[in-house]
């Protein structure tokens, strides 16, 4: 697993990757597997889906994210990281 | 300007490839990628799509003639952001230098889909534009460098990424025999 750009946010990093990674896996296979049912059904699976997310991995990424919230600042990125989303806030996916 | 594209099959099913994402770094292959942290991530909980922002760090040096002239050093940062829809079996993935922004940027377009079953197929394209009001001559060497640096960052991400998805898939099913 890689390092986070802050040795001290790197285990709050690995736990919190450790947590998404096996949160996503059990996601994925059903929500692909669910393309043939009703839209009604997806939609209850997918916020059943974003509720466990929240409720398995959420004190961890609130930990890991302030670390990391810090840590661009210390590194002077906030500011840029700023001017990035600005220019491109990519809130829908684009195609190629 | 200048683009890139590239179009090619994992033999890896979709679902497989999506998984294998995450775990694509560390890498000894594309060593210039040495962190790695997520910005933000959400769920939407009516389209179950998933949109991650992450941010990378990469030591890559710009040549000498880049730094003196805009500065800069070897700590590049790109800001990557995905979005995975299992509904329609989609992935895309946008990238966009951080680093020397000021002076050109790199954005990127990835793009996974099932080609089979069995297959995913991938499509990649980058469009490099510099952007201050600067020389041609001066616009088009850093274009072309950013270029150059990419080509092989693809050529190497492809195969890093092959090894990755091999070497994740072969060892699940190693385990899952192991555990009949």
């Amino acid at each position: 697993m890689a390092d986070s750009l802050a040795d001290a946010c790197t285990p709050l990093k690995r736990s919190y990757d450790t947590c998404f990674n096996a949160w996503f896996e059990g996601y994925l296979e059903p929500a692909v597997a669910a393309g043939s049912v009703g839209a009604k059904e997806r939609e209850e699976y997918s916020k059943q889906k974003a509720q466990e997310f929240e409720a398995n991995c959420g004190k961890l990424w609130v930990s890991y994210k302030a670390c990391v919230q810090n840590a661009l600042k210390e590194n002077g990125l906030d500011h840029l990281l700023q001017q990035t989303r600005e220019e491109h806030p990519m809130k829908e996916p684009v195609t190629p | 300007m200048h683009f890139f594209n590239q179009v090619f099959n994992y033999d890896h099913p979709w679902s497989h490839v999506v998984i294998g994402m995450w775990h694509k770094y560390p890498n000894p292959k594309c060593s210039h990628v040495v962190s790695i942290d997520v910005l933000d991530r959400s769920v939407d909980p009516v389209t179950g799509i998933i949109r991650t922002e992450r941010v990378l760090g990469c030591k890559q040096k710009a040549p000498g003639w880049i730094l003196k002239m805009f500065g800069g050093s070897e700590d590049a940062y790109v800001r990557e952001i995905s979005f995975i829809d299992p509904k329609n079996q989609r992935a895309s993935i946008s990238s966009v230098n951080m680093s020397l922004n000021n002076v050109a940027q790199c954005l990127e377009s990835i793009e996974y889909r099932p080609a089979s079953q069995t297959h995913t197929s991938f499509l990649q394209t980058a469009e490099i534009t510099a952007r201050m009001a600067i020389w041609r001559s001066v616009a088009d060497g850093v274009e072309r460098w950013m270029l150059q640096r990419f080509q092989d960052n693809a050529a190497l991400g492809k195969l890093a990424f092959t090894d990755v998805l091999r070497n994740l898939w072969e060892e699940r099913n190693v385990q899952a025999v192991a555990a009949l």
